[in-house]
């Protein structure tokens, strides 16, 4: 199952609520709807990474990070994997369309799908993590542009790298908006030894009364 | 003295740029392009392999080379296509150089934030300066979308007499990115003017097969096939294609006897599988098709084709006679008029009519702006209803797809105004048989009308398929006499023009009683006449199962399957989506159920006023839900339920004012402009803010998103609006809501400004000085009520 349940609701802001029928029935109706419009594509390419002082630069490629957290991150790497996913374009027309015919699915729909892009990465990340450990390595958790100090204007040249655009039909606006909206990109570290363990995102966000900020494991 | 471009000939591309560079050393992420400058060396090396291989035409190295993806770069366009351009040509020798345009690499409107005007300017820029270098043909291709391909080729006609030819790319489903079939391709591109069509990349040529028939089928214009040497493999994270050249030429002579007459190839393959492709053609000559006219509308990713099963034309947006629809365009409520397409699709229709022709407003803005939004939400064919010129042709140049215009008729002087509009944006047209003199009495003379315009259509060169005929349906209370003439003209220029034909079929019963009755039965008696697509309100069960029907009799409904499907289980009630309830509105409200409140407010209108409801239900019943809310008793999805049941009954409210032309105290205390701000996208919370502020009684001035300050100022300005809500989801696009806001202060130093959004905080909100922090969309709620309610 691609949508986990738990997870759309939490983005759906639940926090223990008595849930409805009718919310529930809607709930189940999204998640099955959602199935049928996602149209999942990914890509990814591993690099080696080449230190500049506290910069990573990957090698013949453009891109050049100045970022304290993925150095961080990165500290214990030697190449990484650059990836990109996204559900496609049709998750993105049917919630534009509910948004001006039943808001409430809308909504949910949009919840759903958000944690369905956060389940295909999990799926792409294993894909990665077999590569990598093929090689003799073992991988760090996905890291964004936009995570911390990583500039979220990133998201341009890594998906100029991965040509997402001829790929899997992902832009990046001026904005650095990605569009289909349910897309990621990240960075993922290969290092030797022992597996590094996982970041919680929310930790390295500022906005500290978010809505969605996770309570368990934070602090 | 170059070549000529003979399409009567087998014609060769090139190959892989990209493919080439690479093996050349580029950088993953670098801009192909700027080789040109950098190592023009390397680019002419390998445009002359190609033509030592055996191309006819090389494409220039400029695939990207548009402003969007150029933008933060050193470059100047001008340079790098003048250079493409002359690195072409100088290897081209007396080969041709074609100038070679991709995609802008940014999703278009409105599911992304590029508008069809920006694509267009983008395009031009490239096309002007690649013309002025020398180019002989432009190439425009591996497009997804088909208004993006749309935007180019009109850049392209509209400022180059160089021949253009396009291709698009699909995915292994048969699809593009953005869900066009190529059946749909072909006839939504093929009619803008195109000197070939075609697919290329992303598949091989084994995969490309199943998608060619279609093409060859229905393509007037020759057809172009650029295939990947296969499908893309990886090993060890390079990846790589492994078609040889020789299986290559092999499937290039398959797609020759099919009627393929323009090769070449994309990604992964080289000089070699060009020289291949040579060598297959030597001893072929190439396969002409014959195809068949059909008349079809298309929407981007879906095709109609008129002639065989009847085609309903819903005409529901319309405001002649429709007071709900009038009172909508007059405030700009598209949520309306997007309700009537979703209607009419789920009952049935296959093509929709737009007419928004009110006396007091900008139509052709309007139109604009109409077929905008229902194309985003509805992917129905559209057919543009006006009497305007102008309105037509600025509605058939933004439609995504191929329209019918709605109409011409008889007079010389308007088929002069409407003919060029349709040749040139490829648009079917309805021919109404009236003149100058009106409508003729007789069945034969209508015919006579109707010849003329197909015979003066195609002075223009519209071939009469693509002409649809409507005979004129007249009132039986005060023609009864000549009622049954146009179902004679029906048959009439069925056989002897052999055109489509459309009739507006409820005229007929207009001041008599029981309408239902007259329409279906003129509708049969027209259908056997040979009426190919009624223009009707698919609600009218009457009319939608006189269809069904008669496709059945007539062998249309294969099997009776559609007939079946809807007719066989009637008794069985539609399945209740929403529990029902106590039948108490508040309760109603409370638990979010939308059909039962709106329901049980129509029955409440029975005995007290509007105002009387919101104030003694709705307004209480939201207090209930807003306090559970905040004591976190329920969820956002449960909010927003009740908040839309809430709308659904102040819909039926303002309905019921209208409908009764009632003189009661408005319902809406004041006006609130919403907008995402330019460049961003997100726009679920503002949607939340707007349902929430309308249920408390605001009207909402919904601006929508990706939305350009001048729109924020010259709203507030022209609706003297004091209160805008800006809301912006990331932090790149924080910085426009600052601009907005400062645009309105300068313009506008009365109004206050509320914001919201995921990364706004109070400070953050202070910092771009906004007047208001909305922390939720309840908070801006309180906000309005504090400020607008308090004056």
């Amino acid at each position: 199952m691609i949508v986990c349940k738990k997870e759309a609701l939490r983005y759906l802001g639940y926090n223990k609520q008595n849930i409805d029928n009718n919310t529930k029935y809607l709930l189940d109706e999204c998640i099955e709807e959602l199935t049928g419009l996602i149209n999942k594509k990914s890509v990814y390419k591993i690099f080696n990474i080449e230190w500049e002082n506290e910069a990573i630069h990957l090698e013949d490629t453009i891109l050049h990070m100045e970022s304290k957290d993925i150095a961080n991150h990165l500290a214990k790497s030697d190449k990484c994997a650059l990836m990109a996913a996204s559900l496609g374009l049709e998750v993105d027309m049917k919630i534009a369309f509910y948004a001006r015919t039943n808001l409430s699915k809308s909504l949910i729909l949009d919840a759903c799908a958000s944690s369905a892009i956060e389940t295909y990465c999990d799926q792409v990340e294993e894909t990665i993590a077999m590569e990598a450990s093929d090689k003799g390595y073992n991988i760090t958790s996905r890291f964004s542009p936009g995570y911390g100090d990583l500039d979220i204007g990133l998201q341009k040249p890594i998906s100029q790298i991965l040509e997402t655009y001829p790929k899997m039909g992902l832009t990046v606006s001026e904005n650095s908006i990605m569009m289909p909206r349910k897309s990621v990109t990240a960075i993922i570290g290969w290092q030797r030894g022992k597996p590094s363990t996982k970041i919680n995102k929310c930790k390295l966000c500022n906005n500290i009364n978010c809505l969605y900020r996770k309570a368990d494991n934070n602090e | 003295m170059n070549k000529t471009l003979d399409f009567n000939e087998f014609i060769i591309l090139d190959g892989a740029m990209g493919t080439m560079l690479q093996a050349h050393g580029m950088k993953a992420g670098d801009l192909p392009e700027t080789y040109n400058i950098l190592q023009a060396k390397i680019i002419e090396t390998i445009h002359r392999e190609y033509i030592e291989a055996g191309a006819n035409i090389i494409t220039t190295n400029t695939f990207g080379a548009n402003c969007y993806k150029y933008r933060d770069s050193n470059f100047k366009l001008e340079d790098i296509i003048g250079e493409g351009v002359q690195i072409a040509r100088r290897a081209a020798g007396y080969n041709l150089v074609a100038l070679n345009i991709g995609p802008l690499g940014q999703l278009m409107e409105p599911y992304g934030n590029l508008s069809f005007n920006d694509a267009y300017e983008a395009f031009k820029e490239q096309v002007v300066i690649g013309t002025k270098a020398g180019a002989d043909l432009i190439l425009i291709e591996t497009m997804s979308d088909t208004y993006e391909a749309k935007a180019a080729i009109l850049a392209a006609k509209e400022n180059s007499s160089l021949p253009v030819i396009c291709t698009m790319t699909f995915q292994e489903n048969g699809r593009s990115l953005t869900g066009t079939d190529p059946f749909t391709m072909v006839n939504i591109l093929q009619n803008l003017g195109l000197d070939a069509i075609g697919i290329n990349c992303s598949l091989g040529p084994n995969e490309m097969m199943p998608l060619i028939p279609k093409i060859v089928d229905y393509s007037k214009i020759p057809i172009i096939v650029q295939a990947n040497a296969g499908l893309p493999k990886i090993v060890d994270g390079e990846t790589f294609y492994d078609v040889s050249p020789l299986e290559f030429a092999n499937y290039v002579e398959e797609m020759a006897d099919l009627g393929v007459t323009v090769f070449g190839g994309c990604c992964g393959t080289t000089p070699k599988h060009i020289s291949a492709i040579k060598d297959a053609l030597e001893a072929k000559a190439p396969h002409k098709v014959k195809v068949k006219p059909i008349t079809a509308a298309s929407s981007s990713t879906r095709t109609e084709i008129l002639g065989n099963e009847v085609k309903i034309i819903g005409e529901r947006i319309n405001p002649t006679g429709k007071k709900l629809l009038q009172a909508a365009l007059r405030k700009n409520d598209m949520d309306y008029l997007l309700k009537e397409a979703i209607v009419q699709k789920d009952k049935g229709a296959h093509i929709l009519d737009v007419n928004v022709g009110l006396p007091e407003i900008n139509e052709e803005e309007l139109m604009v702006q109409a077929i905008k939004e229902i194309q985003g939400v509805v992917n129905l064919p559209l057919q543009i209803d006006s009497v305007v010129p102008q309105v037509i042709e600025a509605g058939a140049r933004v439609c995504n797809g191929r329209p019918i215009i709605n109409s011409v008729n008889g007079e010389a002087k308007i088929m002069e105004s409407i003919f060029p509009i349709a040749k040139k944006y490829g648009c079917l047209v309805i021919g109404l048989t009236l003149d100058e003199n009106g409508i003729p009495k007789t069945a034969k003379e209508r015919l006579n009308i109707a010849k003329h315009i197909v015979d003066t259509a195609k002075t223009y060169g519209i071939p009469k398929e693509d002409i649809i005929i409507d005979c004129l349906v007249l009132t039986a209370s005060a023609q009864q006499k000549e009622v049954k003439e146009t179902i004679k003209a029906v048959e009439l220029v069925k056989k002897e023009l052999g055109v489509a034909t459309t009739l507006g079929v409820s005229n007929v019963s207009f001041g008599l009683p029981s309408r239902g009755i007259l329409n279906r039965t003129f509708l049969a008696t027209a259908l056997g006449a040979g009426l190919d697509a009624p223009i009707l309100n698919p609600s009218e069960e009457d009319m939608i199962s006189t269809v069904a029907a008669f496709n059945l009799l007539w062998n249309h409904d294969k099997d009776s399957k559609s007939y079946i499907a809807s007719y066989s289980n009637l008794t069985k009630e539609t399945s209740p989506k929403e529990e029902i309830g106590t039948k108490d509105l508040k309760k109603a409200i409370i638990d979010g159920r939308k059909k039962e409140s709106s329901q049980l407010v129509k029955e409440l209108l029975q005995t007290m006023t509007g105002l009387e409801i919101v104030d003694n239900y709705l307004i209480p019943a939201l207090d209930i839900v807003g306090e559970n809310y905040e004591k976190g008793q329920i969820f956002l999805p449960q909010l927003i339920q009740s908040a839309e049941a809430v709308k659904k009954s102040f819909e039926v409210i303002k309905e019921n004012m209208i409908l009764e032309n009632k003189d009661e105290a408005p319902i809406e205390k004041g006006k609130i402009v919403l907008a995402t701000v330019k460049g961003d996208i997100h726009d679920i919370g503002k949607n939340i803010v707007k349902v929430l502020l309308e249920n408390y009684g605001y009207e909402v001035l919904d601006l929508g998103r990706d939305v350009p300050i001048t729109k924020v100022v010259d709203t507030v300005k022209k609706e003297d609006i004091s209160l805008v809500g800006l809301s912006a989801l990331m932090t790149t696009t924080v910085k426009n809501m600052e601009l907005t806001i400062e645009a309105l202060r300068k313009e506008c130093p009365d109004c206050k400004v509320m914001v919201g959004g995921a990364v706004l905080t109070q400070s953050y909100a202070d910092m771009i000085g906004a007047d208001f922090y909305a922390r939720d969309a309840r908070d801006s709620v309180n906000i309005a009520n504090k400020l607008l309610l308090e004056d």
